[in-house]
Order: structure tokens, then sequence, then C-alpha cells
């Protein structure tokens, strides 16, 4: 009560502070009459009788001032004034405002704009109901579909029938749900809707997925267990994010008539609007479907292991027992198993096992994929962080010097040291705070264009670029802290000068502690700089080098089509029948080169391998499978990749002619190292099939996934050429086209030319063979892109800060040099004093840079390809930039104080 | 007067204020002048003192204050007690009471 009482009374002085004024002065002025009046009736005449109350009751202004100085609210005032004082002269030196809120802005907005996608990113769980009870079974990404023992024993991938078993034999999960381990491209139409079939990206989950997650529907109803069930009808859950900007929130979605793969489905539910599935990623699935809805039967039996399990674990139960005891039933169940794992690998079941590691931010692939990247990053923003805060403080001590008689002047008018300090601070504060400000735009900004560069391509990223709440407290505490660490010394400096001193002649004292630190923090952000720009250049260099690396193919003019014929409901026999029609069309379109179709093509995130048995030798399982891929006629011709010897893959390798072969040199070299390749036979599968394929030609090596290592061994074969009694492993995935002109002209007529030959052909992507290459250095380029900025926006502070104290330096020299010159020193003798302090700062910041960013290089080295990390011209290129843009910098006030008239510098005097 | 008058105990001001209003409601300067005639001299205050005490119990919500004329027609500003004040007056006479006692006793014994 009474709280509430004092704060009312005191907002009441604050906002009628007038009218409160008034009242005290009545009230003192009635208080000093009364006592007047008493003194007079004793006899003193009136001036007496006031003196005498002055000297009983104190002075009666003394007395307004300690009543208004009393209440909490004058605290809140002097603040107030403060603030006031502080927006006035920043408003009257706007050029020093401007840069000094730009450099916090880019300070304070790079590293909140990391810190939001660390937040986002790494530190962010799945938006479901119960993360932290999530566990994940495996520890890596191996991805799609795998047979046998994996990858040193620690299981990752589970076949339908092991996922059965763990979850029925797990009573530690409340649930364990299963879901493919990649997305699967579908093909959808709204039934009795005409227009054609528009590519989507679907997730076969387990019924028991969103049960798991613990997510309830948007609208209508999730996916449950009985709708993964053989015989099930088929039903889809479809994303918040597809339904409202591919459907257009349209509520009759739910219930409605899907065709989805040419098979009916029933859309039963819209999922919440924040859930993006079990994989923070680009482009997230737009439909779920039941795992029993996947048309490929093969994927239940007992050998694929294409399923990533994630459970939620009792809150009651042991990670460490359920591991082991999940470890214990995988053993037991291989060995029940026996044609799961082939017989040469059975002595291995004992060696494997199963790794429970936290789920709550589901499968870690961009958190994997992206952890070196942020982690640079952060340590990039921190150092651009670090410079500006020393520019500023730098900029603020030359200025709190500069001010040095004024702030003299008030300290002998009696204002208290504290005061002075507080003032200042404030004024920092309020830098700062502004600057925080307007560093949250730039890193709202720059969230979002680190996000478009990261993830290039993407449509959709379900990454919000919107700093949260703790973002948000994070900058303004940076910009705080940043506010306070360089307002306290200056103020403190300023405070500590004598009165007297400054006043006497402040313009003359020189080599005090002030210049020094200033020195020192231009030294560090020329040594920031020259780190910055070497790893920028490194990083740079390295982009260049895998962008424009010889490949084994050529990407100028070609442009990738990407289809899926099993989508739109081809059988294995009508596939020779399409093949056909495509091969005669496509070259008929006006601009086409030439065209071919192939399974997958080069870097376009495909890849697949197979061991390989040749004729006449043992199998020899040192080797990881080769590589193999599907071609038609004149594919190498389209991608540019070169015939060395032999031919290539023609309209001749019908699958009723002879079964052959084209391998690249590195096959050749790794399984005929000193013999002739052509003519002979190798096969899949095992030593039966050995005679299946002649080998007919060498073609260049060239890079299909790993853009940094060697080219794989890989193999290729024609479209339908398959041993007799097996099906067609291998479909047509990717039409390539070599076009004149652009490859993006080429796009419409093409979709008209596809449309002709199906309809139902959904073209689930179409770009540019370089844009396909380009996707593969995302995280390279984002890396590089953001190097170079910082490593620019560093050059320009380190110059700003060099500028800021050769200036300040002249200013306060100008009598000196006035002397100088008056005394017979020409303009080179000036020049020469000025820069060469510019000159020691820019050495002794190179000299102790260039170790730090040779060290920092090091560190770099495992990330660069083809460039040294101590390459000269890339440390000599930094160097010679650097001292430029320095000497530059330096030059501008230099120049001035050649302009020094000697009669005006001594009338300062 | 033999001695010089004091400030007058600290700590004291309020309660003693409160007493004094306890009796009439008073401008400021009545308030003084009834401290220093009833303790007939020994203590003198100072209106800087007195203001802020006043604005203090005021937001305490122990004293309110409104415009009156004086006897001699002035307009004033009369403190009045409220109905807390002259609890905490009660309490804090009774704790003033047994600490005066308490060093009283601590004087005395020797």
């Amino acid at each position: 009560m009474s709280l509430l009482r004092n704060l009312a009374d005191g907002l009441r002085s604050l906002f009628r502070k007038k009218q409160v004024c008034q009242e005290l002065d009545e009230e003192l002025d009635a208080f000093l009459e009364m006592a007047v009046e008493e003194k007079m009736k004793q006899g003193m005449s009136r001036t007496d009788a006031r003196r005498a109350v002055r000297l009983e009751r104190g002075s009666l202004e003394v007395t307004r001032e300690i009543v208004y100085a009393a209440g909490w609210e004058s605290i809140l005032e002097t603040c107030w004034q403060d603030l006031r004082v502080g927006l006035r002269t920043l408003c009257k030196s706007p050029s020093f405002t401007a840069v000094v809120v730009l450099t916090l802005a880019l300070g304070i907005g790079a590293t909140t704009a990391i810190f939001t996608l660390i937040d986002a990113v790494m530190l962010k769980s799945l938006p479901v109901a119960n993360p932290g009870q999530l566990y994940r079974l495996g520890d890596n990404n191996n991805c799609c579909v795998m047979v046998g023992t994996q990858n040193g024993g620690s299981f990752v991938l589970y076949s339908y029938p092991l996922y059965q078993h763990l979850r029925d034999h797990t009573p530690e999960f409340t649930g364990l749900a299963a879901f493919a381990s990649h997305l699967s491209d579908l093909s959808v139409r709204r039934r009795g809707d005409s227009a054609a079939a528009q590519p989507y990206k679907g997730e076969f989950v387990s019924g028991n997925y969103f049960e798991m997650f613990g997510i309830g529907a948007f609208a209508g109803r999730m996916l449950t267990a009985k709708d993964d069930t053989a015989g099930a009808l088929p039903v889809a859950v479809i994303s918040y994010h597809a339904w409202q900007t591919r459907f257009g929130s349209d509520p009759s979605m739910i219930g409605a008539p899907l065709t989805v793969n040419t098979v009916a489905y029933t859309v039963v539910g819209v999922a919440p609007p924040r859930f993006y599935g079990d994989t923070l990623r680009s482009d997230p699935p737009d439909f779920w479907l039941p795992l029993a809805a996947n048309p490929d039967r093969w994927l239940f039996s007992p050998e694929p292991e294409w399923l990533y399990l994630i459970g939620s674990l009792r809150a009651d139960a042991a990670s460490e027992q359920v591991q082991a005891r999940l470890t214990v039933e995988l053993q037991e169940w291989l060995g029940s198993h026996p044609e799961v794992i082939p017989e040469r690998d059975w002595k291995d079941i004992a060696r494997q096992y199963i790794r429970l590691t936290p789920g709550g931010r589901g499968i870690e692939q961009i958190q994997t994929n992206y952890a070196t990247a942020l982690h640079l990053l952060v340590t990039l923003s921190v150092f651009l962080l670090l410079i500006a805060c020393a520019n500023i403080a730098n900029l603020l001590l030359a200025r709190g010097s500069a001010n040095r008689s004024q702030t003299a002047v008030r300290l002998a008018l009696g204002a208290p040291r504290s005061r002075v300090i507080r003032q200042m601070l404030t004024e920092s504060v309020l830098l700062a705070l502004v600057g925080g400000a307007a560093g949250l735009y730039v890193a709202y900004a720059g969230t979002h264009a680190i996000l478009l560069l990261a993830f290039r391509g993407a449509h959709y990223i379900p990454i919000d670029a919107r700093p949260s709440l703790a973002v948000l407290g994070f900058a303004v505490l940076v910009s705080l802290a940043t506010g306070i660490v360089f307002s306290i010394a200056p103020a403190w400096m300023t405070s500590q000068s004598n009165p007297a001193d400054a006043l006497r002649g402040a313009g003359r004292s020189r080599g005090d502690r002030s210049s020094v630190v200033q020195r020192s923090l231009v030294i560090a952000q020329v040594a920031f700089s020259i780190v910055l720009l070497v790893g920028a250049g490194l990083v740079t260099q390295s982009l260049r080098n895998l962008e424009y690396q010889n490949f084994g193919f050529v990407t100028k003019g070609r442009l990738i089509v990407n289809i899926a014929p099993s989508l739109a409901g081809y059988t294995p026999d009508k596939l020779g029948g399409l093949y056909q029609r495509l091969e005669d069309t496509l070259p008929q379109i006006p601009g086409v080169l030439s065209a071919s179709l192939s399974w997958y093509s080069p870097l376009g995130g495909d890849n697949a391998n197979e061991r390989v048995y040749i004729q006449g030798k043992p199998p020899d399982y040192r080797w990881t499978a080769p590589s193999w891929d599907r071609v038609g006629p004149h594919y190498f011709e389209t991608i540019g990749t070169s015939l060395l010897r032999g031919r290539v893959i023609d309209e001749h390798d019908t699958p009723a002619a002879r079964h052959v072969a084209v391998i690249n040199e590195r096959f050749a070299r790794r399984f005929f190292p000193n013999e002739d390749p052509i003519g002979q036979h190798f096969g899949m599968g095992d030593v039966s099939h050995s005679g299946d394929y002649e080998i007919v030609g060498i073609v260049e090596d060239a890079k299909y996934q790993d853009t940094r290592g060697p080219s794989y061994a890989t193999f290729f074969l024609p479209l339908l050429q398959t041993p007799r009694g097996e099906p067609i492993r291998g479909w047509v995935g990717a039409i390539e086209l070599h076009v004149a002109g652009k490859p993006e002209n080429i796009e419409s007529p093409l979709g008209k030319t596809l449309a002709d030959v199906d309809p139902n052909l959904t073209v689930l992507n179409m770009v540019s063979f370089g844009e396909q290459v380009a996707r593969n250095f995302n995280q390279e380029r984002l890396i590089a892109r953001l190097a170079e900025l910082f490593g620019v926006l560093a050059l320009l502070l380190a110059c700003v800060g060099l500028y800021g104290v050769t200036a300040y330096a002249v200013a306060r020299r100008t009598n000196e040099i006035g002397i100088r010159m008056a005394l017979g020193a020409d303009r080179k003798n000036v020049l020469g004093l000025v820069l060469r302090s510019a000159l020691a700062q820019l050495g002794l910041g190179l000299a102790i840079g260039m170790p730090v960013a040779l060290a920092g290089g090091r560190v770099l080295a495992g990330q660069l390809y083809g460039v040294k990390s101590y390459d000269p011209s890339i440390l000599g290129l930094a160097a010679v930039i650097l001292a430029a843009c320095a000497l530059f910098a330096a030059s501008v006030p230099a120049q001035h104080a050649t302009k020094v008239d000697p009669l005006i510098a001594l009338r300062y005097e | 007067m033999a001695d010089k008058p004091s400030d007058i105990v600290q700590g004291t001001l309020d309660m003693l204020i409160l007493k004094t209003l306890a009796l009439e409601p008073m401008h400021g300067y009545g308030v003084t002048v009834r401290l220093e005639q009833i303790s007939k001299g020994t203590f003198r205050v100072n209106a800087g003192s007195l203001f802020v005490a006043l604005q203090r119990l005021q937001r305490a919500g122990v004293i309110r204050s409104e415009w009156k004329a004086t006897e001699n027609s002035r307009r004033a500003k009369y403190y009045i007690l409220t109905h807390q004040g002259r609890k905490r007056l009660a309490s804090e006479t009774r704790e003033w009471g047994r600490q005066v006692a308490a060093i009283t006793r601590i004087l005395e014994a020797s």
C-alpha cells in the first residue's frame, strides 16, 4: 500500500513536476514568512529577521534541492538529464555517432546473427512434447539402404523385421518409431484435378511416429498404428507448410482424395505449424506416409537396412542398460537370421552393437555438417566484435582526451567525479543500445542471408531467422557489456585529469597514458585484420580451386532434369518404350545439341556402389565397392566426359544384345593394374555372375560424389541390360541436355516436350549442371563469403581506427608542428613525422598478426583444397592490401598536418 | 538556555513529528516551533530535514496533507496523522520506551 503510494507520488513529481515544485515553493514560502513574522514580533527588522531565519533553519533554496533529491524519482531525473545531455552531444557530432553506431551494429549484428543460427540449429530441440526423453538408436548419419554389417559394427540403419523385433522386445521404450533414412520424391495430384502432378517430398514413417513424438494434429488426425498395416487404406498427413503454401490452407484438404505416385491416398490431417519431422533440414517432408504404404515390397524383407529408429525412453529407464539390452537383442536377431549377414562376416556378429544417443534434436544432419562452419563463424564474429570494441574504445578515448578541458572545467566547478563518469557511462551505454538496436536489424538480415547462402537451392528452410528472445537478451547483453567496457577506460582516464593542469594547457600534453592505450588498440586491430584477411584469402582460394577444378565433365551449357518413372506408374516392361520416346523427342527440341538419360547425374547427391567379381580372379574384399551408374546413348558426349579407349554405350546396347560395360580409368587401374581391361568380364552379386558384362570402353575419371578426394572407381552399364531373370535396378532418374546458349532458356520447351511424352511424368527438379555442381559447395561458399565480408569489415575498421588515432595525434600536436615549421621543417619532414608513428603501428600489427595468421592457417589446413596454409602469395597480398589501406587512412590527417599554418598554430598558446 | 540547541537524536525525528501531529493537524513551521517549545529549546529542527521527513512520512502513508488557512489567514499545508500513523506512533513509542529503559539500565549499572 505504502509502496504504491510512494510510487504514485514519485511518478506524480516526475510527470507533473511544475505543479509539485510550485506546491513545495509555496509551502516553503509560507514557512519562511511565518518564521520571519515570528522574529519581527520579537522586534527585528524584516531584513534581519530573514537573515536570522536562514541562519537558524538553513537556506530554503538548499532545502528545496534536498527535498527534491530525497525521493527515488530524482535518480531517474538525473539519469534523464544525463541521457538528454548524451543525446545532445551525440547529435552534435553526427559523423562520430554514425561511425560508432555502424561499427557496433556490424559487430553486434554479426555476433547476434551467428548466435541466432547456433540457437536455431545447434541448441533447439525438435518441436515435440518430450525432447529430453528421446533417444536415437545409432551414432552416425549413414544413409539410405545398406545390407549386412555396418560401419565398424555401429548399427544405425535397421531392416523392417529388426525394427519390429526391437520395438516388441524393449519395454523400456514407451514408443519406438521408425522412419526411412531418406526422403522420397512424390508425384502428387488432387484427384479430379486436371493439372499435371506436382513434385513433393514425402517420408515413410511407422504408425506410432506421431504418438511417440507426442504430436497432435493441427487439423484432422495424425497417423496411427492401424494405418501402418498391410492392407490398410493408404492415408497421408500433410505438413502445415505444404498445406498453407501449396494448397492455400484449404480446409477441404482433410479427407480429400489424392493421387500419390498413381496410388489413391486420403489426407487425414495437417501436422502442427512448427513440426518439420525428425530432421532439421531444408525442404522437409510435405507428406508423411505409413511405412506399410511403401510400394517397394523388397524393403520389408530382413536384408535391406533402411530405417532410422528413435524411441521415447521411460522416465525410470537408464539409457546405458537399455543400450546394453538393445545390443544383445541385435546380436541375437542377427544370429537367428543368417541370410542377413554374408557368411564371411558371421564372425563379426559379436562385434555389432547399438549406441543410444540423445535424440532430442532428431537426426543431427545439419548439426554435424555445419558444426565446423558455425564454430569458425563464431570465432570470426567474436574477432569482429573485438575489433569493433577496440575501435570504439579508441574513438571514445580520443574524444575523451579532446574533451579534457571541458571535463576539467566541470570538475573545477564542483561536479563530483562520480557524476562525470556517470555522464560518460550514460553516453556510451546510449551508443551501445542504439548500436545494439541497429545490430538486431543487421542480425535479422544477416541470418537471412546466411541461410540463403547455406541452403542454396532450397525452397523452404524450417529455421526462423527472427532473433529469438534468448538472442535478443544476448544482443542487449553484448551491447551493454561493450558499452560499459569501452566507456570505463576513457571516463576513468578523463576523471583522473587534474583540473588545474588540464585548464592550464590541455593541448600540450603528449605521450600520456591514453595515447599508449590507443596505439596498442590500433596495433591489435591491424593484427586482427591481417588474420582475418589471410583466412579469407585462404578459404576463397580453396573455394575457387574446388569450383574450377577439373571434374571430368563440362558444366557449361548443360541442363539436368530429374524425373522418376516409378512415380508415374511405370512397370519394368514399359521402361524401354519410355526411354525410346525420350531419346527420340529430346534431341528434337530447338537448341538441344545432344540429350541423354542416366540413372543419376554427377554431383547431384546420388551415388550407388556394389561389389564386383572379375572373371578369372579371386574375389577381392580389400577395396570399397566401386560405384556404378546406368547411362544411355550419347551420355558421355552430353556431359563432356571424354572417351579414352574403346567405345561408349550406344543405341545398339539393347537388352537382347551382348551385355557391355564402360569403366573409368580408376576402375581400370584398380582391377586391371597390368592388363588390358577391354574385353575382360565382370559382374555383380556373386562369383557366378562374373561373366555378365564385357568391358568395351574406358572413359576419363569424373567426380560423382566426393569433390575433394579422387574420383571413385566407377563402371557404367546400359540402361536396360540386366542378368536374365533379374529386375532392373537403377531406373532412369536424370536427363542430361547439352544446349546451345543458356540452359535456362530450354526449360519451358523441355517441360512441354516431357508433358507430350507422358503428362504423368513429374519433373522433380530442373537445374543447370553448373548450379547442381555449385550446390555441393554451399558450405565452403558460405564460409568464404563470410570470411571475405568479415575480412573487409575488419580492414575498414582498422583503417578507421588508424585514421582516428592519427587525426587525433595531429590535432593535439598542431602547435608542435607549427613550431617545427616555424623553425624550418618542410612538408616532407612533417609528413614523415606523422606517418612514422602510423607506420610503426602498422608494422607492429603485422609483426604480431602474421604469426597468428600462420597458426590460424594451420588450423584451417584440413578444410583447404589445393592451397597451402602458408601460401606466400595470399600472405603477401593480404599484407599489401592492409598496408595500402592503412597508409591511405593515415595519410589523410598527415596531409592536413602539412597544411598547418605556423602562425595560427602558435596562436593557440 | 544553558546549552546551545542541538540536532534531534538520529532516527527519532519521524516519531517526534508524528507525536506533534497526534495532538492536532499542523503545518511545517508549526511542527518545528512546537518541537522546540516542548523540548524547551533542547532541539533545533533544520528545515531541510523537516521537509524531507514530512515527504517521507507522507509517502509512507502515515500522514496526509491538505491546504488550509492559518489563524493569520495565510495559506499553509497542514499535515494530519492517519489511522496508520497512529498505530505507527504507538508502536514506535513503545519501542522507544523499551530502548531508553535498556540504555538507562546499562548506564546505571556499575
